[in-house]
């Protein structure tokens, strides 16, 4: 919203008001700056207008040069009129308020009055905008238009097309911002519907969104529908723990329950986005999977217990393998519970034997450009995954780079992504071959090779995963593909695809000197020299060897927020709070640190890590526990100063921190 | 469409590309490739690439016509769906009988008794406007003007006008389109795509 210095800015007068405003400004943007509003429908910050609705009526005149004011015969549509000098604007006049009961009482003609049993109801811009601005009765007595009602889209986005008031938004998103172009308008005039090639599946791995901007209820998310009135909500700001983006939410609950997920403001991380695997991935919540009791064994089956029984159990079990523990976690575990399980092996147990890492080759992450700077670069290439899957908002910005900043994207991975849409040069990888069309690319000969050399050849960016390492001989690709970028000079990125696995990275949950990584764990178990494993929230039985080594694992704790494979090969099993069922940090893929507060209580008997760690440590080794997770933070901080920014007070966006320490201290002038 | 779907229930997909059953002939490929060059944007060729679809699937455009039509220009599916049943002209919803009668009832042709005319197809062929002749050989739909108010009341039938039309003229041309083997709709569309090419060499 500031103005930018070096644009041009214009005078505009607005119900009286003169200000200044960059040339060009949309009116309707330019009305927000004395605290105004335009009501709108089509018109979306973050799309391009379209001028559909025409709820967004002024008046327009413009200053003559003897100083009166000309005003224009009809009313314009604020969100697709620039600001120019000299104009003046009346949002608040008596005809402009007569044309908006107009347009309200036309788009009303058809709208159904479903209010009563509509999700959006409570929430709805087409509600609020009526009672603002509407006709308070209605003169038509005809027949409503009848279309189908509830037709589901998606397994995920159902679509009802008599609440459409054809404003364009949705068929704009896919078009604009996700890029499939998957909706478009079928037939025309009043019998205009948005809808899917043939009302087939709605694909797109970003459909949830659609249904936050649609300003109606047309269309409804299927997991949410009838489950609550909005006004029965409680929203706490949250972050999104489906994947390392780390994305800003809102974390709907009613009753202590956990209700859905809506995308929340940051300009940094997401935008205003979600995906679908974050707005409709969290079930787990509400699962009946969920782990409410600690579990001991006895003998060939699981008794409920008491925390402190199960403590005494996991106490003897630690003591008796004396140093030969080893613990491996997941990364959906907020950076307090990784710190202190990874003190619990490193300082209180003596092993050096903790990971959080499940690719099939094992390295760290490197990650020099944040999300929001692939926007200003001028060559991306993607390596090796599929931006779409596995870093969904990462996939956002490059598309917008790519389509609105003309950035050039070279795509070279062993599938079709969606990237190749956007892509310059759209290359496969064939199975097997990730080290030979790395060794390619870095050798420079080939026609591909002179591609990507072209499009990281100034001010560019290699955009990759941790999944890569999953291929064979990704591991070594990489480490290629990074001495490449820095000899071009480009930025290297290999994401981590966990949701906190950037920050166990940096709390170090890795092997300690001559300690034992997550494949070594595995087959230490089998061989027996690693006695007692303790799981944090992961499942090994998914991977190769896992099942044989939970077996002859001689003492297994599995601690988790809901059952899985791996529970039933446990001594002790302890259940945990979900993410947003306790107060913690989370960091990000772009190491962005992000605090999320308590929304609910987490169900039965489950603590969050953190706790369970520090009430273990303490039976472990006598000391002063933490009690809550801002001590934890400062500790954090104090072992390590990259995190200083989390022992304070966050900034709401969250605070990027420093990839070296060296760098940590140097932007503290410590 | 009024089917109750189990919420969570994966739905039918879009075919993908290498599903498609592709129907272009060699030379409605040569030509589409021909208009392609005609336009600085793969969007703006929508309209020729769907009068071709529409003489090779002949005179209609069934989903696999429009599925053909976007994966040749690389659109998606939707958009050129959106574009297809937004202009009249392109037989979407069923394929038309083998000639399609167009009635312009606007002003002019009003006036000059186009509803007597329709009186008389609806009578003789014994289906009312927009539906088949059980045999497959008449469609007769009622259009706006025609811009041939001076031939009113006038009838389109392929690429061709007639008018103005009395009730013993349209014996006549019924007559006359039984012995005609080439839908009106195809060769109506072929017209179009002769335009477009012709204009687009100029």
């Amino acid at each position: 919203m500031a103005v930018d210095e070096g644009h041009r800015t214009v005078s505009v007068t607005i119900n009286g008001i003169e200000i200044e405003v960059p040339q060009g400004e949309l009116i309707v943007e330019s009305v927000k700056r004395l605290g105004l509003e335009i009501p709108v429908f089509c018109y979306h910050p973050r799309m391009k207008p379209v001028g559909m609705c025409r709820m967004c009526l002024v008046e327009i005149g413009f200053k003559q040069p003897d100083g009166s004011v000309r005003m224009m015969p009809k009313p314009q549509a604020g969100c697709t009129l620039p600001a120019s000098e000299g104009m003046v604007v009346l949002t608040d006049s008596e005809s402009v308020h007569r044309d908006r009961k107009g347009v309200l009482e036309f788009l009303l003609v058809n709208h159904p009055l479903d209010c009563p049993v509509c999700d959006r109801g409570g929430e709805c811009p087409l509600q609020n905008n009526t009672l603002a601005y509407g006709p308070s009765t209605s003169r038509f007595i005809d027949l409503k238009r009848h279309l189908p009602k509830a037709y589901p889209l998606s397994q995920y986005v159902m679509l009802d097309l008599e609440r459409c008031i054809q404003c364009g938004r949705c068929v704009r998103f896919t078009e604009e911002i996700s890029g499939e172009h998957e909706l478009a308008f079928r037939f025309r005039g009043a019998s205009m519907q948005p809808s899917t090639f043939q009302l087939l599946d709605f694909e797109s791995k970003f459909s949830g969104n659609v249904i936050e901007i649609c300003p109606v209820g047309a269309l409804t998310s299927a997991q949410y529908r009838f489950r609550a009135r909005p006004w029965d909500l409680q929203t706490t700001p949250a972050v999104c723990t489906a994947c390392s983006n780390g994305c800003n939410v809102w974390f709907d609950h009613r009753a202590g329950r956990f209700v859905r997920i809506n995308g929340r403001i940051n300009e940094g991380v997401n935008e205003e986005w979600t995906c679908d695997k974050g707005k409709f991935g969290h079930d787990y919540y509400n699962s009946t999977d969920r782990l409410r009791t600690p579990l001991v064994r006895k003998g060939d089956q699981f008794v409920e217990a008491t925390w402190a029984e199960a403590y005494e159990e996991i106490v003897k079990g630690l003591e008796s393998a004396g140093k030969d523990v080893a613990g491996l976690c997941g990364t959906r575990i907020a950076n307090e519970g990784l710190f202190l399980f990874n003190r619990l092996f490193k300082q209180v147990l003596g092993s050096r034997s903790v990971d959080h890492r499940w690719t099939r080759t094992l390295g760290t992450s490197r990650v020099q450009t944040p999300i929001a700077g692939i926007e200003g670069k001028k060559g991306v290439l993607v390596f090796g995954s599929n931006p779409a899957e596995d870093l969904p908002i990462v996939f956002l910005r490059l598309r917008k780079a790519a389509t609105r900043n003309g950035t050039q994207v070279t795509v070279v991975t062993p599938d079709v992504t969606e990237a190749d849409a956007f892509a310059t040069v759209a290359s496969r990888i064939g199975q097997g071959d990730v080290l030979k069309v790395a060794q390619e690319i870095v050798d420079g000969q080939s026609e591909l090779a002179r591609k990507v050399a072209d499009c990281l050849k100034e001010d560019g960016a290699i955009v990759t995963s941790d999944r890569v390492r999953n291929l064979p001989g990704g591991g070594e690709a990489l480490r290629l593909l990074e001495d490449l970028a820095a000899r071009c000079g480009a930025e290297f990125n290999c994401y981590p695809t966990g949701p906190n696995a950037m920050g166990a990275e940096l709390l170090g949950v890795l092997p300690g000197d001559g300690g034992l990584d997550t494949w070594g764990i595995l087959q230490g178990c089998c061989s027996g020299t690693i006695k007692a494993l303790w799981l944090l929230d992961c499942d090994p039985t998914t991977v190769e060897g896992g099942d044989q080594a939970l077996e002859s694992a001689e003492f297994l704790v599995y601690q988790g927020v809901t059952r899985s494979e791996a529970t039933a090969f446990a001594n002790v099993v302890l259940p945990m709070a979900a993410p947003a069922e306790q107060d913690g940090t989370w960091t990000n893929c772009e190491r962005r640190l992000q605090r999320m507060t308590q929304a609910i209580a987490a169900p039965g008997d489950s603590k969050p890590a953190w706790r369970i760690f520090s009430e273990v440590i303490l039976r472990l080794q006598p000391s002063t526990p933490f009690f809550n997770p801002r001590e934890i933070m400062k500790a954090i901080a104090d072992a390590d100063p990259r995190f200083l920014p989390g022992a304070s007070d966050l900034p709401e966006e969250g605070a990027i921190l420093s990839a070296t320490t060296q760098a940590a201290m140097a932007g503290d002038g410590a | 469409m009024s089917e109750t779907v189990a919420i969570g229930t994966p739905r039918p997909r879009a075919p993908r590309p290498e599903e498609l059953d592709l129907k272009f002939s060699e030379s409605a490929v040569a030509e589409l490739d021909a208009l392609k060059t005609h336009y600085p944007d793969l969007k703006s060729c929508i309209l020729p690439g769907l009068w071709i679809a529409q003489r090779e699937y002949g005179g209609w455009l069934p989903p696999e016509a429009i599925a053909e039509v976007a994966f040749r220009l690389n659109r998606s599916f939707a958009e050129v769906e959106g574009v297809a049943t937004f202009y009249t002209m392109y037989n979407t919803a069923h394929k038309p009988g083998r000639h399609m009668i167009e009635v312009c009832t606007c002003l002019s042709c009003h006036v000059c008794g186009a509803y007597r005319i329709v009186d008389y197809l609806e009578e003789k062929l014994g289906v009312k406007l927009g539906e088949t002749t059980p045999d497959g050989m008449f469609t007769i739909h009622e259009v706006e003007c025609l811009d041939a108010c001076d031939r009113a009341p006038v009838l389109q039938i392929g690429d061709q006008y007639v008018g103005p039309v009395t009730s013993e003229m349209v014996d006549k041309i019924l007559d006359d389109l039984r012995k005609v083997e080439t839908p009106s709709a195809v060769q109506l569309s072929d017209a179009v795509v002769k335009v477009h090419l012709r204009d687009g060499d100029k």
